[in-house]
């Protein structure tokens, strides 16, 4: 629920029920006042009657008019006065009501009852009229107080939605923070503040993140390379046993894992650091060319049925990622395609898809991209490979999927 | 022929000066960059080897001043940094080959050994090793005068061999040598096997004598005496 329709629906609960007990309150109130109003002119009806049966010493002519009856009975007894009462109509098949006053009259020596009754139809429909205009006008102000407000809050809000917009579109680590604009109100300003306030140094923790783990990674390749190099000169020793150069080969392979592991792990924060920006249209055809033929003497090696289907393609990206995107597709395959096993690689004008048999069953598709997740059973895998093109697909804008299908894991690169 | 090595990482440094010194190398080293530029003023060398973070200035610095000087000295850079704008920044100031810690110290000899025969050996492109004479530009090699027909992968092999020779390379070196760094397949050596085999065979046929000696499971050994 938006905040204003919340708003509104307590707003209008409340200002109906105010409104209607006033209404309910004025009502009567005016009823009050205009019975007070009848009872006054009946008041003056009956004290011209008294003074003119007093001076005259007879009734005065009775003219019945619409709204005022007068009507005179003989009693014996000189009746108390009754005070004003309202009452249905005396006439038959009228359903007016009335307000009656009885007073007793001496003319002559006689006792007359006399009933003076005004009509009420003329009070109730003004009553009414009135009730009706003033619920109306609260209809109406209720409405108008509504579109305005809608529109209204919908303004004010503007810069609100605003800054949610820039928001939603901002994502951690790319290079455009999201400029808000200047507002009039000061709590929207403070809003923009704030938050750009908490998004540079969100920005600078993760840049430092990044960095950490360029610098950690530059920092660990000289210490590879001092290993390495005294690896090297051992082995030079032309007194090494057979167990000693066993243990020099073992830990050769260690550092090879571990070099390779820090490759990897350095190109995916350059990618993520977006350090390949560079981007040119180049034939990529070509590019897939050079790299079946680099790796076709594995897939030889393997006995791997290649089948190979290229149509001419060009894409735009950064090419040294283009490359790296799909050697470690073809690695990836290299590795878990079991032997004597089939591969296919088309290209098309827009996909670029890599399927082979499995060793096994489907791959997590969750997973699969994630790093140091190892799909197979191969444990000389870092389970880099598929992150780094999952990640060259993220920063060149185009999509990496897996699927099985056939008993096949197809790689779909779409550009 | 004198080399510079230029290296900040003593231990580093020391086993690179260690594997060359038993070549036909002469090797000096600079730990921090007043004295790679004191001795660069100073000598002239084959070849220096450069690491362009130092202490006390960038690598880049000292190739540029080398440049300016115009020294004839050839510069292979040994870095941290594995970026392609990095090594093309590199090259372009002047270094004649760029490689990537860590490297292997084979690797780096067959580099140092490219580098020289580059500049030292203008016009004569010929590398001898006992009956051997390889053709550098022509790639090709010729044993008692006959070519011996050799794959683009076995003449890589064979040259590397030829610039290591008397030492034991890791088949792990070999690997990256012959497909380089990113087609991970160190951990299936048989390629290796197989390449080396093709080799041993058509020099043997050729009439030379087997040069490449298996040394138990770490690695390959090539050399003219037993």
């Amino acid at each position: 629920m938006k905040l204003f329709t919340r708003y509104f629906r307590i707003n209008l609960l409340a200002t109906l029920v105010i409104f209607l007990l006033a209404s309910v309150a004025f009502y009567f109130l005016l009823w009050y006042v205009m019975l007070t109003q009848v009872d006054e002119d009946l008041k003056i009806e009956k004290r011209e009657i008294e003074t003119y049966t007093s001076k005259y010493h007879r009734l005065p002519e009775t003219i019945t008019v619409n709204d005022l009856r007068i009507s005179y009975e003989s009693t014996d007894i000189r009746e108390k006065t009754r005070d004003f009462r309202t009452i249905k109509s005396p006439v038959r098949n009228e359903s007016e009501d009335f307000r009656e006053i009885r007073f007793s009259l001496p003319v002559g020596n006689q006792w007359l009852m006399c009933k003076v009754s005004k009509s009420l139809e003329a009070t109730q429909n003004m009553n009414r009229s009135i009730i009706l205009i003033s619920l109306m006008t609260i209809i109406l102000i209720l409405l108008v107080s509504l579109l305005i407000n809608r529109w209204l809050i919908r303004r004010l809000w503007q810069p609100f939605y605003q800054t949610l917009t820039g928001i939603k579109k901002y994502r951690l680590g790319e290079k455009k923070a999201p400029a808000f604009a200047e507002s009039r109100i000061d709590e929207f300003n403070l809003l923009n503040l704030t938050l750009d306030q908490f998004i540079q140094g969100a920005e600078k923790e993760y840049r430092l993140l990044k960095e950490f783990t360029e610098n950690a990674s530059h920092e660990l390749q000289t210490p590879l390379a001092v290993i390495r190099s005294k690896l090297d000169t051992l082995i030079q020793d032309k007194d090494l046993s057979r167990a000693q150069g066993d243990a020099a080969h073992t830990a050769y392979e260690a550092i090879q894992k571990m070099s390779r592991l820090n490759q990897s792990l350095l190109l995916l924060s350059k990618i993520e650091n977006r350090q390949f920006s560079e981007t040119l249209s180049f034939d990529f055809k070509k590019l897939v060319e050079e790299r079946i033929a680099a790796w076709q003497e594995f897939w030889q090696g393997k006995d791997l049925q290649v089948s190979v289907s290229l149509q001419p393609a060009s894409i735009r990206m950064n090419m040294e990622l283009a490359e790296i995107l799909v050697n470690n597709l073809f690695s990836n395959v290299s590795r878990h395609c079991p032997v004597g096993g089939r591969v296919q690689i088309e290209l098309n004008e827009f996909q670029f898809i890599v399927s082979n048999d499995p060793a096994s069953g489907p791959l997590d598709r969750e997973k699969i991209f994630q790093r140091f997740s190892k799909g197979g059973q191969i444990t000389d895998q870092h389970g880099l490979g598929l992150s780094i093109v999952y990640q060259i697909g993220e920063v060149s804008g185009i999509t990496v999927l897996y699927d099985f299908k056939n008993q096949q894991h197809i790689f779909t690169i779409s550009f | 022929m004198k080399v510079l090595i230029i290296e900040d990482e003593k231990a580093l440094a020391e086993s690179i000066l260690a594997y060359l010194h038993s070549e036909q190398y002469t090797c000096e080293t600079a730990a921090d960059f007043p004295t790679a530029l004191e001795k660069i003023h100073l000598y002239e060398y084959a070849c220096i080897i450069l690491d362009i973070s130092l202490p006390g200035g960038s690598g880049l610095d000292l190739l540029r001043e080398l440049k300016a000087n115009n020294k004839a000295d050839g510069v292979l850079i040994v870095s941290a940094r594995n970026s392609l704008d990095e090594k093309i920044l590199g090259l372009k100031s002047g270094a004649d080959d760029y490689l990537t810690k860590p490297f292997h110290l084979s690797e780096l000899a067959a580099r140092i050994s490219a580098i020289i025969r580059r500049k030292s050996f203008d016009g004569k492109n010929d590398v001898q090793f006992d009956d051997l004479f390889l053709n550098i530009t022509a790639k090709t090699v010729r044993v008692n005068n006959h070519i011996v027909d050799l794959t683009r992968k076995e003449y890589d092999l064979l040259l590397y061999f030829i610039s290591n020779k008397n030492k034991v390379i890791s088949k792990g070196a070999i690997a990256e040598h012959l497909w380089g760094d990113n087609m991970d397949m160190a951990d299936n050596y048989d390629f290796i096997y197989t390449h080396i085999k093709n080799l041993r065979k058509k020099l043997m046929q050729a009439g030379a004598q087997d040069y490449i000696k298996s040394i138990y499971g770490m690695g390959y050994k090539f050399s003219d005496h037993l």
